[in-house]
């Protein structure tokens, strides 16, 4: 069983994002950045599922720039076999589809039984890379899932519905997932884990040999979302401010 | 009975710092040189190199030129050199010039520099060197055959709140290693037990601490010179509380705002963060800072005592070395350079001692000999009694550091050694005399303790036993409540410690999920009894340019 | 067609978000069609028989008689095919974040997912909601999808349209999933975080024996209950309840706050909230600055009578 695992370095969350003075996007330099969070429970998933079937390959694929060789080797340090990056030069890359199309192109001749991502990216948060390889490459696609079974060659899935439905699908191989935050506990690298990871294999890929030319969508600019809040003030006793909330929640929020 | 992943390592440093970062680098050269091999590690508490690390700082960049000799001082992660500096004496209004600046305080030829930024740099300098930094593990236990230290025990991870094994528990992890070198920082925990069990200081004056507190403002482009330097003395502190201010330079239009704050004053209401706040209210810091954003804060707390607090440095299979240690010249307000010698002096030592395979106490107490005969010790020597004569108020501290600067260091002239006591002790009963009565937060220039603690990125696993250890929480609410009305809600800078009221009563309440590490209780609870020990790995600030 | 609005079948009935995408793309302007798939799809074309849409197309193969993913990103993308909308608009449902992207990659139309706002550009959030990105394509078409509640269904401009449906050709090859039905877990903890009405408590409720109101309010409201964090340090409330940047990030229609001071770190999970009404006995509580609607009072004074008012509504 062949499993690529996807996943992106973001920055944090803790980090106060300057924003660049073109206003383009953040300014990189002065942040921090991790593991996409949601990452960190698809390759829990897909060393759950190597354990289970008792063979096969976990490989961390990557794309970005040197520094995301980082997030590669966390991956390594906690059980994955190797990993793939595909570097990135210049400004981050924020369209989906040619972001796809680069990785599919690398993951094409590997033939993965199982394409795993989170969730959706902690910083663009476009929530379709998975999917769009999976169509590329023809597999089968699922998302959201909240358990995964892996049975010959197909893969049972428990997709979340919304308001605590659910339903079990089950997907021919090979197959692109993407996993929901929770279903799984990541577990911690080991000692060992972040000592062997250094002698594990990271191919790179220079962006000559995976990038795409056309960009369909793109970022113009970032900005601080605007609170121009109008704030009523509601003056009076305890009574007259009853009124006025009930009056608030009747007619103006609808809600009763 | 548990089971440990046993790692067996020949050299390990605790803590990422610029103590063992140098002295990780310096040995890799030592046994490339001697044609040894041998595996050296660093485990780091923090997610990340750097981003437990907080300093002003000017930098001496004598060390880093020492360790890279190859390097120009232009390939240093400095942020500028020293390009401006001032020193001010500040009333509630005014801000007076000294008439010159002393020798001792002059930076010239020293940098501007992060320590958050300098530590990662010099960690990707040890990765790129063979030595393997585990981050995001704590060491909690240091592991003893009879009296010789043989390794260290990292926290276990996954035990809820109330001391039960959740369902990832994952036990710590036992490093085996021939030498264990301490650069834990400031109040380094490991450091605190060695000490203890050692009698390591033994004829050594108490050390003495202070505290730091700092803010970074994001400035619109154009108003910050990288490289200016202003340090102040007087207000907010006044005369009685050792300590002043330091306003640097960064780049990426950034003020480095900061208040080191003596911890042995003896009103017990002082609150560093809000006399941090307070220094903003000068109406020349508060021009400074017009139109700029607060974007980060921390603190951390750093020993001052000098030469005469330093312990004893090494026991069977274990070694201290930069801030655990003590090496910092409060004078000059530089440790930085000392903490990088000592690491590198500390490497010869164990390239050595590895050589013979001969770790114990005599054999590694070369590196004290070492210590001695460096410039750490020409420089620490001529400052020796510098803090101490602060015990007598700002102007006694200023005249015994002249008077110092004549006599090679003496204390009042002549004497070799002053004494003084730890600080924690100075605290004065029934003192209570509000310095905040005026103090507002805006919001924008002036913050409560909260906003800024949001400011410090920090977090912890909150399903977790608190890390710090209250040994005998009655004497909170009864003995302390009375003596000194719970110092602890006012000198810890992140609004860890709370008095909460519980029925007719109050109680202790821990918020150890805003903790910044800076140690500051575990120093000056007037009782001793706060035990800070390292929470889960991983957990804590994320700083990243502090 | 200017605009398609795919619609989306929530058991039986049309599912609120693609309302909501209905009034969104009514607001964009143009011709605009919709797209009903599956064995409900006339009932869903009857729902919008008395809205201003040119017509609603109805599609019900076998195959995609219920919702799979092979089958409807195939369809969908027949339909674009043979339509040649400019725009297709869709809500951000779990189902869209299925199927959509196939449809994206299949036809080469980017997929602009979760827009906040249509006003000044193609708006949706980035980097956990922190900051808000312009988003623009020079493709020819493109795919839209607008996050809960950007529209409102009662915005939908009513007129008349018919149903027309169409055949498509589906091979049985295509749909290569097997699905079993779905069906429903017990919620055990508390879902604040797809809450649409929660009622939060704060230092202000003073004592734990005051904790019930909030809950007798909620009850009456149809509201979750979260809290601010010194009310779950009391250990008055469960930790799931913790709302805030080491609890939960909640974006509620209306969040309800009662005697939380608004400190930072608990504003940073309430700001998606798309109405917030704050009771306070500070007139200087920092959340008054974030809320809609502000109440300087005695909540324990205001509670029971609000309660009680409620209540009486509910008898009407």
């Amino acid at each position: 069983m062949k499993i690529a695992v996807l996943v992106k370095q973001v920055p944090g969350s803790e980090t106060a994002l300057p924003i660049l003075g073109n206003h383009n996007w953040i300014d990189e330099e002065q942040v921090s950045f991790v593991m996409n969070p949601p990452d960190n429970f698809a390759i829990e998933e897909a060393l759950l599922i190597k354990e289970r079937t008792g063979d096969g390959e976990v490989v961390i694929v990557s794309m970005g720039p040197a520094r995301v060789q980082k997030v590669i080797r966390e991956g390594l340090a906690k059980g994955a076999d190797r990993g793939i990056h595909l570097e990135e030069d210049g400004q981050i890359q924020t369209d989906p589809l040619s972001i796809a199309k680069s990785i599919s192109s690398i993951l094409m001749d590997e033939n993965f039984d199982l394409v795993l991502t989170g969730l959706q990216s902690d910083d663009t948060g476009m929530g379709q890379t998975g999917v769009l390889i999976g169509e590329m490459l023809g597999m089968s696609t699922g998302t959201l899932a909240m358990e995964t079974d892996v049975q010959d060659s197909a893969i049972r899935v428990k997709r979340e519905l919304e308001s605590g439905w659910f339903q079990w699908v089950k997907l021919p191989l090979p197959a692109s997932i993407s996993i929901q935050s929770g279903l799984n506990t990541p577990r911690y690298p080991s000692l060992r884990g972040i000592m062997g990871a250094k002698k594990k294999e990271i191919k790179v890929v220079s962006p000559s040999d995976h990038q795409t030319d056309a960009i369909s969508q793109s970022i113009d600019k970032v900005f601080v979302p605007q609170t121009s809040k109008q704030t009523e003030m509601i003056e009076g006793n305890a009574d007259s401010a009853v009124t006025r909330i009930i009056e608030i929640l009747k007619s103006e929020l609808k809600v009763l | 009975m548990i089971e440990r992943e046993v790692l067996e390592l020949d050299v390990l440093f605790v803590g990422a710092g610029p103590a063992s970062l140098a002295g990780a680098v310096h040995l890799q050269r030592l046994l490339r040189e001697s044609g040894q091999n041998a595996s050296v590690g660093v485990l780091e508490k923090a997610g990340e190199v750097g981003a437990h690390s907080l300093s002003g700082a000017i930098v001496d960049p004598r060390a880093l030129r020492e360790l890279f000799p190859d390097k120009n001082d232009q390939d240093f992660p400095f942020e500028a050199e020293v390009s401006e500096e001032h020193l001010y004496y500040l009333t509630e209004t005014r801000k007076i010039p000294f008439p010159f600046i002393p020798p001792s305080m002059n930076h010239h030829g020293c940098y501007v520099a992060s320590l958050g930024k300098l530590t990662r740099w010099l960690g990707e300098a040890c990765e790129k060197d063979g030595v393997d930094i585990f981050c995001g593990f704590a060491g909690t236990e240091l592991l003893y055959d009879g009296d010789q230290v043989i390794g260290v025990r990292t926290g276990d991870r996954g035990i809820d709140k109330k001391g039960v094994q959740k369902q990832h528990f994952e036990p710590g992890a036992d490093i085996h290693a021939k030498v264990v070198v301490l650069g834990e920082g400031t109040r380094g925990s490991l450091t605190k037990i060695l000490l203890q069990r050692h009698n390591l200081m033994d004829e050594r004056n108490p050390q003495v601490w202070a505290v730091g507190v700092k803010e970074l403002w994001q400035m619109p482009a154009g108003i910050v010179q990288p490289g200016y330097v202003a340090h102040t003395m007087g207000f907010p502190l006044g005369h009685d509380i050792f300590g002043g201010a330091f306003l640097y330079g960064m780049k990426n239009d950034i003020w480095n705002l900061g208040l080191v704050v003596g911890l042995d004053y003896k009103n017990p209401g002082v609150d560093s963060h809000h006399e941090l706040q307070n220094l903003k209210t000068h109406p020349w810091i508060r021009s400074l800072i017009e139109g700029g954003k607060m974007v980060a804060y921390g603190a951390k707390s750093l020993p001052e005592g000098g030469w005469y607090s330093i312990p004893k440095l090494s026991i069977s299979g274990a070694m201290l070395i930069g801030d655990s240690a003590g090496f910092m010249n409060g004078q000059r307000l530089k440790g930085i350079h000392l903490a990088m010698k000592s690491g590198m002096l500390a490497a010869e030592t164990i390239s050595k001692a590895l050589a013979e395979n001969n770790f114990t106490e005599s054999k590694l107490g070369d590196y004290e000999d070492r210590m001695k005969s460096s410039w750490i010790r020409d420089e620490l020597w001529k400052v020796r009694n510098f803090h101490q004569g602060f015990d007598h108020g700002l102007f006694g501290g200023l005249t015994n550091a002249g008077i110092g600067l004549l006599t090679g260091g003496r204390g009042w002239g002549f004497k070799n050694r002053l004494t003084s006591e730890a600080g924690h002790l100075q605290l004065e009963k029934g003192l209570k005399k509000d310095r905040y009565k005026d103090l507002k937060f805006d919001g924008t220039y002036l913050f409560d303790k909260v906003t800024d603690v949001y400011h410090s990125a920090t977090a912890h696993e909150e399903d977790q036993v608190p890390h710090l250890h209250v040994n005998e929480p009655d004497i909170c609410i009864t003995k302390c409540a009375e003596e000194y009305d719970n110092p602890c809600k006012n000198f810890c800078p992140a609004n860890v410690f709370e008095m909460v009221p519980d029925g007719e009563n109050q109680r202790l309440q821990i918020n150890f999920s805003n903790c910044v590490h800076c140690k500051t209780c575990d120093i000056m609870d007037p009782y001793q009894i706060i035990d800070w020990v390292p929470p889960e790995g991983g957990d804590g600030p994320t700083w990243i340019n502090l | 067609m200017d605009i398609l609005v795919v619609l989306e079948d929530n058991r039986g009935s049309l599912h609120r978000m693609s309302k909501e995408a209905i009034a969104g793309a009514q607001k964009m302007g143009g011709s605009i069609s919709a797209l009903a798939i599956g064995v409900n799809a006339d009932a869903m074309a009857g729902e919008l028989s008395g809205v201003d849409l040119t017509e609603v197309i109805t599609i019900n193969h076998d195959l995609v008689s219920s919702y799979n993913a092979d089958g409807y990103s195939d369809v969908v993308s027949q339909v674009i095919k043979s339509e040649s909308p400019q725009t297709i608009v869709i809500g951000h449902s779990y189902q869209t974040r299925d199927f959509m992207p196939r449809v994206s990659a299949k036809l080469d139309i980017p997929f602009i997912p979760d827009i906040i706002s249509m006003d000044d550009g193609i708006v949706k959030q980035v980097l956990n909601a922190k900051l808000n990105a312009l988003v623009t394509t020079s493709a020819d078409q493109v795919i839209l999808s607008f996050q809960s509640a950007t529209f409102s269904e009662e915005a939908m401009v009513t007129g008349s349209c018919l149903a027309r449906s169409i055949e498509v050709n589906l091979d049985s090859s295509i749909v290569r999933s097997e699905a079993e039905d779905p069906f429903q877990e017990d919620a055990g903890d508390v879902d604040l975080e797809s809450a649409e009405l929660i009622v939060s408590i704060g230092r202000g409720i003073e004592k734990e024996e005051n904790i019930s109101m909030a809950f007798d309010l909620a009850k009456v409201l149809g509201a979750e209950v979260s809290a601010s964090r010194p009310v779950v340090d009391s250990g008055w409330v469960e930790s799931f309840r913790q709302v805030g940047s080491s609890g939960q990030t909640v974006a509620p229609k209306l969040y309800f706050s009662l005697g939380i001071s608004g400190a930072i770190q608990h504003v940073v999970g309430i700001k998606g909230s798309k109405n917030i009404l704050a009771i306070n006995k500070d007139p200087d509580a920092p959340i008054f600055e974030i809320a809609d609607y502000a109440v300087v009072g005695d909540l324990l004074d205001i509670i029971p009578k609000l309660i009680e008012a409620l209540q009486t509504e509910k008898d009407l």
